[in-house]
Parts: C-alpha cells; structure tokens; sequence
C-alpha cells in the first residue's frame, strides 16, 4: 500500500493528475458522456410504460352495426377498456376514419340463423394500418370467448351431452422459468448498452489524449520527460476510463432510479433495484473501462489523423453492442462459467444477473476482473512500445 | 499542495472500492442464498413454478409432514403472505391452485402458501372410495362409509380444526413469516375464524368468501338453497326469455314429487347410454341444489327443469355432467371425520326439521351427513364462544349462496369490529374469481383499514339464461344487475 502510495505521489501522479485534469476540463466530452449514460434509460423507461400503457390501459371504441338485434351480445361485448357503441346504421370505413377502433357488423338474419343453429356471421372490420387495431381485436375476441363456450356448453347440456366431450384434453402449461429469468429477457440489451456507455462516454478523451495531444505537437514534450513511456499510457488510460466509468455508473444509477416508474411487477419480473447492486455494477465495470480506455488510445494513437481516429473509435463503439448481440442470438451457451473470464462477456453476464438480483459468483467475477486487468498490462506495454517508434509522432 | 492531495484522494478512494466490491457480492450471495428444503413444482391451473416442501408438524404422538405449495412473489416488498384455506371440510389447498392467476395482483408482492392440512391432497388424501361415484341407496352408502371407517379408524384421529390451526401455526413458523394474511373460502373460512381466535397474534388480515361463521350451522342449508332458487326465480322472471319458460319453479315440485313413483333414467353424459342405476329424489335434489352453486350451471336450471318436466331428460343428463368427478374432489374421510365431530354433533332434528319445511331439498342434503356420521363415531368437538377481533376482515357473499348465505356475514359476526362485506348479486358459492372482486382483494390487503370503493361489484352480472336448445337468446333485452356494499 505505501509503494502505491509513493508511487502515485511521485511523477506517474503528476502525470495522471495531468492527463485526468484535461480530460474533465473537456466540457463537450463530458457533456456527450452524460447525455448519453442518461438517454438510454430513458428511452427505456419511456418505452416500456408506453407499450404497456398501451396494450393494458388504453380503452378502445367498438361501433356495433345492427346490434339493436342482439342486445345481449352488446351488452356482453361492453365493459371495462371496450366501449361498444350500438348503431343502426353507418359506413365501417368513415366508422373507422372517425373515433372508432373497429367496427362489428352483425350479419343479415343474424338471429334467426343463431336460433335455426346455422352459422350467422359477425363482421370485423378493422384498419390493420391503425396501432390501436390489433389491441381492440384482441380486446372484442377476449370479450367473445367466454359468450361463445357459454353458448357451446348450453348448447350441448341441451343434448344431454357432457361440455367436457368437446375438449379431448386440456393443455397445462408449466413455465420453468423464474422472474429474475423473465427480467433477464426483458432486459436482454440493457447489459450491452451499459457497456457501450463505456465506449461512447470516453470515446472524445480518448481521441483528445492521443491523436489530439499528437496534434497539438505537446505528445513530443511528454515523451521527453524523465517517464518510462508505459507510465505515460497508464496514466492517460486512468484518465480516459475516469470518464467512460462516470458514463456507465450514471447510466447504471439513472437506470435504477427509473426501474420503480417500470411496470416490471406486471410483466411477471422482479424489481431487483438497490444502492447495493448499483455499486456493485458500478464496480464491475471499472476494469472493463480501463480495458475500452487503453483499446482506444492504442487505437487513436496508430491512426493518421484525429479524423482518422475519430472514424476508428466510431466504429469501435459499435462492436461490442453487435458482438454481444450476436453472441446472444447464437447457439452459445453463455452461462458456462468459462465464458466469464472473456472481456465484455462476463460483464455483460454479471450486469444481466445483478439487473434482476441474482446471484453472481464472487471467484469468477475476480477472475474475469483479474484477466480484464492483466489485458489491460498488454496493452498498456503494446502502446509503450508504440510510442517509442518516431513514425508516430510523425503522423498528422 | 493540491496535487498532493489529489494524488492521496485517488489512492484514499481506489483501495477501499476493491474492499466494498468484494463485500457487497459476498452479500448478495448470502441474501440469495436458495432454500434447500424446498423444491420447484407445479400445481394444475397454474403455469408458474412453485416453491414445494414438506414441512413436519405435531407432536412425537401426531407428527406429520404437510405439502405446502408457495407461488413466491414476484418482486417481495416485506408484505405479509397470504395463506389460502380450502374449504368442504376435505377440499385441500393445493386444489385451489386455480385462483392463482385471479390472485395475480396479490402475488406481485406477497408470497401466496397453500397448505394440504392433513387428510388432504398431497399430504395424503384420506378417500372412502365414494369420491368418484355416489352408491344407488343411502344404505349401501352407510355401508361403504363404514367400511371405510373401520378400515382407516386410526387416520379419524386428529383430524379437526383445532389441530388444523395448530398445524398451519407450525407451518408459519417454520417457513419464518411474522405475520400472515388468510384467504378462506367456504369451510376455510371458519378455519380461518377459528385461526383468529387462537392465534390472534399471528394475522394480519382476513378475506373470507362464502362465509361459515364459527356458530352458524352450515349443513341446515335447505333454506339457503330455497332462497337461492327462489333469487333465481326473480331473475328469470325479469329476463324476457327465461320468463317465457313458464312456472319452472312448480315443474321442478312436480319433478322431485313423481320422481321415485316413475321410471325414468337419465342418460351417461359422456357415453350416452342409460345409466345402470336409478338416481334417487335426494340425488336430484342435491343436484339443483349444486348447481346453485355456479351461476352459469344455475342459469340453465330453468331451462333443464322444463325439459325433464316435459319427459325430456338429456338437459338434465348434461347438467349432471357439470358436476361429475375431477381431480379436486373432496376427500370423504376427512370431510366426514370433520363435519360429524363439529358440526353434525350439534344439530338437532327440530332444526333439521325446521330447516328443511317447504324446500324443494328437504333433507336431501343433510341426510347423506347425518347417514355418514351414524357409522362414523368420532369423539364430538365444541368451539369456544368467539371473543372480540380487531383485524381488518373482507367478507364475500353471493346473494343465491346455496349453503353460505350474505345474512350469514351480517348477522353472525358483530364480534369483529373491522369488517366490510362485499355481496354479489345473483352471485353463488365462492365470487374470488369474478369481475373486480380479485382487484378488491388486493386493494384490501394493501391498505386493509381504509373502506373499499366497491362500486364495481355491481357490474358483475349473471351469465345468461339458457333459452331454449340454442342457448341463450341473444335477441332478448338482459338483465340489469345492482351489486351492494355493507359496513
């Protein structure tokens, strides 16, 4: 502890107080680190209420042309979130133009069809092009069920026939699944995006600490000091991952403080939000963004020009959000213990058990940590020898 | 200066994180830790797993394991658990599985247990082998009955409320709930009634649907079930196409009247041959009577009754099939062993008598009871006066309950000081599942101090009329429904 302490008051403190001073003096990559680490939960958030105000909340509006012949039927079709408004007369189509979801046409001779036991018909028009359609259709046909087996089982107690004949069997389902599993589902990008905060949040201090420090012609000075030059790449990786860690923690708090507002309790998912699962998120992600913090500097300082790394850097942002992403939808089993010890995967695994308050494994956490860190050496020492090649002060 | 403290800030800052990261995933995994004892099921009509265990009760003279069923909670807020008591006496817990998903609200943040008490369910049913197919004659059925006693006389012992209560007080805790919420429905409301009695410090809350108050002696249920005919019969009379079937009410007299001097028998509902065996009047009687039970069965009776008044036995045939045995049937030996030590012990023939006078039932009902406990001698058991409760309690009725009437929850229960009582109309034996009331329910259980806005039971109607073969007619103006809500 007191070599760390000696060491970090020595020059390589200087040179990270430095570095970390300029990156948070940069007010548009901080401003661009906060706003996205707090769009995202948003867009969320705000998705999934309005999906499921949507499908639950919404009441729709059912014209019922002829339905002056069945009063029963309209009055068994009304209820809570389906208003039936009986009508004698009307076209679907301005029906459907004006404040109607969906229009129901009930068919010519409908009654005496019903009473002769012939098969009358119920018309559905609907504007397939219209959002509100399908919630309305499924709305009327929840309605409908229970009126029609009320009907097939008075129909064949008439018969002396048991109603239980007209089923062979009965389907049970059995989910295996847990809520912490179904969160996990529902969540499935979350982890992903949280990591790509760490990308985007220091992707502008990664490009200004190397490609725009070469520009600035200060690159030269720094490398003239009395510094190995793998303290040079460690302390800018220090200060370029301070900024995609704050991206990650806000966007991991902001993400917590919004879970309440969530109708995860309604989508069969635990709410597993606590001050405890934030810092331990926030933590995880600390090597890792030591880990996107030296990629990108190595990545910025072997590029031609700050355009050049900028371009570089954009695109690297990406990759692990469709890296993840198709490792998701592949075959890969995941959940081996194995798959934990690889950068970016066992964060996401860790982020995506912890979202919902599962369990993670405290010696696999260290041990991806462990191996996220000793990447984090390689590449530290790859940039050191970098900056000893004088071609690269050179680029422009 | 400031640099050196920046620097001392960075190491003062990174040392301890790496500390607070190892002890906060030490933590969650302590906190998650599963519990071995219990194993993951499933129940029929619920698709969720459920936590199972085997929890052992009693002493060293009466231990036993129960099967007690937890559909956890989907996101735990520290809200007391809601235990389900099923009711015959017979009926086990697990077998109400099927209110879960009606309870769905309630176990967003409350776990919901269902106990088999012992001679229940998994626990181990105690059957008589007359579960699934009543014999011809009350005789031959006092004879299985018997035999079935002297077969399992041993099982008899211990099976009471008291011990019930007892038992389920273990279960709670050994499953480490402080307080616990009851949902009782039927019989399990008087256990319920009995569980706050003797273990008042242990409940929260009470819902009670179809309500079996502590002294009210539910088997007399023939005036119960004439007063649910009877709303029915005003029902009908309302609907333009149930009215049009006539006087079903005196067809239904003539029926059960001529029903032992003719020769007509019904029809298998599942092959569609004659049944072998004659059905006799208490066993027709007690099949109206069960199908006052469900609203939808009882929207048929009218029709079905001026069917067979007119040589026309198929509807009946069908209707019977409504009742026919399922897998949730009652476990005789523990209904029996239960009913004639509590309530059979203190009935006299003047009630039954009284009871029974100017019912289409008669003792049809009671008869079978009062036949079992003949040959079922278990040693008689009393509950002690009710004391004084101030729990929060919900009461349900259906206003045609057939055997728990709403005056039953009005007029038996004035030792409990917090109540509110919901009463469907037109509504049956157990309403949990219909319109708002599962909405009510957990409103209730959030903040059971506060009144109920229970305006919706109103809109909770009666299924429609069977008019005629087609069904109900369609074309006919419905019925207009008013629910009620009492303090």
């Amino acid at each position: 502890m007191s070599f760390l302490k000696q060491w970090l008051q020595g020059p390589m403190g200087a040179l990270v107080y430095k570095e970390s001073l300029e990156a948070w003096r940069d007010k548009r990559a901080l401003l661009t680190a906060v706003t996205f680490a707090l769009l995202f939960p948003v867009m969320i958030t705000g998705t999934t209420v309005f999906v499921f105000k949507v499908k639950s909340e919404n009441e729709s509006r059912v014209a019922l042309l002829g339905g002056e012949q069945v009063p029963l039927l309209a009055q068994r079709l009304a209820g809570d979130q389906l208003r039936v408004d009986v009508l004698q007369e009307g076209e679907p189509s301005a029906l459907l133009a004006g404040e109607y979801d969906l229009v129901l046409q009930v068919g010519e001779d409908f009654v005496s069809q019903y009473r002769e036991f012939g098969v009358p018909r119920l018309y559905v028009y609907m504007d397939g092009a219209s959002k509100d359609a399908s919630r309305a259709r499924r709305q009327l046909q929840e309605r409908l069920a229970p009126l029609q087996q009320q009907i097939v089982q008075q129909r064949a107690i008439a018969r002396g026939v048991a109603p239980q004949l007209l089923a062979p069997w009965r389907l049970e389902v059995r989910d295996i699944s847990t809520p912490s599993d179904r969160g996990k589902l529902i969540l499935a990008s979350v982890p992903a995006l949280l990591i790509m905060t760490l990308f985007v949040a220091s992707l502008a201090t990664a490009v200004d600490a190397s490609a725009g420090e070469r520009e600035r012609l200060s690159l030269e000075n720094l490398l003239m000091q009395p510094l190995p030059p793998w303290q040079v790449v460690l302390a800018k990786t220090v200060a370029v991952a301070s900024m995609g860690w704050l991206g990650g923690v806000l966007s991991v708090c902001a993400l917590t403080a919004l879970m309440p507002v969530m109708p995860l309790e309604e989508l069969g998912m635990h709410q597993a939000s606590s001050l405890s699962g934030v810092v331990t998120m926030g933590l995880l992600l600390m090597p890792l963004a030591l880990l996107v913090a030296v990629v990108q500097l190595l990545l910025a300082l072997g590029s031609k020009s700050f355009k050049d790394a900028q371009m570089r850097l954009s695109i690297l942002q990406v990759a692990p959000l469709f890296m993840l992403m198709a490792l998701d939808m592949s075959q890969v089993q995941l959940d081996k213990p194995i798959w934990q010890l690889l950068p970016l995967v066992g964060q996401q695994q860790w982020l995506k058990a912890l979202l919902v308050g599962d369990v993670v494994s405290l010696p696999m956490v260290l041990a991806g940590s462990v191996v996220s860190l000793l990447l984090v050496a390689v590449f530290v020492l790859i940039g050191a020898r970098a900056l000893r090649r004088e071609s690269l002060l050179g680029a422009t | 200066m400031a640099k050196e403290l920046a620097r001392g800030r960075v190491v003062a800052v990174a040392c301890p994180l790496f500390i607070v990261l190892l002890a906060l995933l030490s933590y969650s995994g302590a906190i998650n830790a599963e519990d071995l004892a219990a194993e993951t099921c499933h129940l029929e009509g619920w698709s969720q797993p459920l936590r199972c265990y085997q929890v052992p009760v009693g002493g060293a003279d009466q231990s036993q394991n129960l099967a007690v069923a937890v559909a956890p909670a989907v996101n735990p807020d520290g809200s007391e658990p809601l235990y389900l008591l099923a009711g015959g006496p017979g009926q086990a817990a697990s077998h109400l599985a099927p209110l879960l998903p009606s309870l769905a609200k309630v176990n967003r943040n409350r776990d919901i247990v269902m106990v088999d008490r012992r001679g229940s369910g998994r626990t181990g049913a105690f059957e008589c082998g007359i579960e699934d197919e009543l014999p011809p004659d009350l005789d031959a059925f006092a004879g299985l009955v018997s035999d079935c006693y002297d077969q399992q006389r041993q099982r008899t012992e211990g099976l009471n409320s008291r011990q019930t209560v007892d038992d389920l007080e273990q279960v709670r805790v050994s499953l480490g709930h402080e307080k616990i919420a009851l949902w009782g429905g039927s019989w399990g409301t008087r256990t319920a009634l009995l569980y706050q009695q003797w273990y008042p410090q242990s409940i929260s809350a009470l819902v009670l649907d179809a309500v079996a108050p502590i002294e009210a002696k539910v088997f007399l249920s023939a005036q119960a079930a004439e007063q649910a005919l009877q709303q029915l019969q005003d029902a009908c009379m309302e609907d333009k196409s149930c009215a049009g079937l006539g006087d079903w009410r005196g067809d239904l007299d003539r029926l059960l009247n001529e029903w032992e001097t003719g020769e007509s028998r019904l029809a298998d509902p599942l092959t569609g041959a004659p049944m072998p065996r004659r059905v006799p009047r208490w066993e027709l009687a007690n099949a109206v009577r069960t199908a006052l039970y469900d609203p939808g069965a009882a929207a048929q009776l009218p029709y079905v009754i001026h069917q067979a008044a007119r040589g026309n036995l198929l509807p009946l045939s069908g209707l019977s099939s409504l009742f026919l045995p399922a897998s949730d049937t009652m476990s005789m030996g523990l209904t029996f062993s239960v009913a004639c030590a509590e309530e059979l012990n203190r009935t006299s023939a003047e009630e039954v008598a009284a009871d029974s006078r100017d019912t289409f039932l008669g003792t049809g009902f009671i008869d079978i009871f009062r036949t079992a406990c003949g040959v079922w001698p278990v040693q008689e058991r009393s509950y002690p006066e009710p004391e004084r409760r101030e729990h929060p309690v919900l009461l349900i009725s259906g206003s045609a309950d057939p055997i728990t009437p709403p005056e039953y929850a009005d007029t038996r229960l004035d030792y409990l000081s917090h109540k509110q009582h919901l009463v469907v109309d037109g509504g049956g034996h157990i309403n949990t599942r219909r319109g708002c009331i599962p909405e009510l329910i957990a409103s209730f259980l959030d903040a059971p101090e506060q009144p109920l806005d229970s305006a919706c039971v109103k809109d909770i109607r009666r299924p429609p009329f069977m008019a005629d073969a087609f069904g109900p007619a369609l074309d006919a103006e419905p019925l207009a429904e008013v629910g009620e809500v009492a303090q």
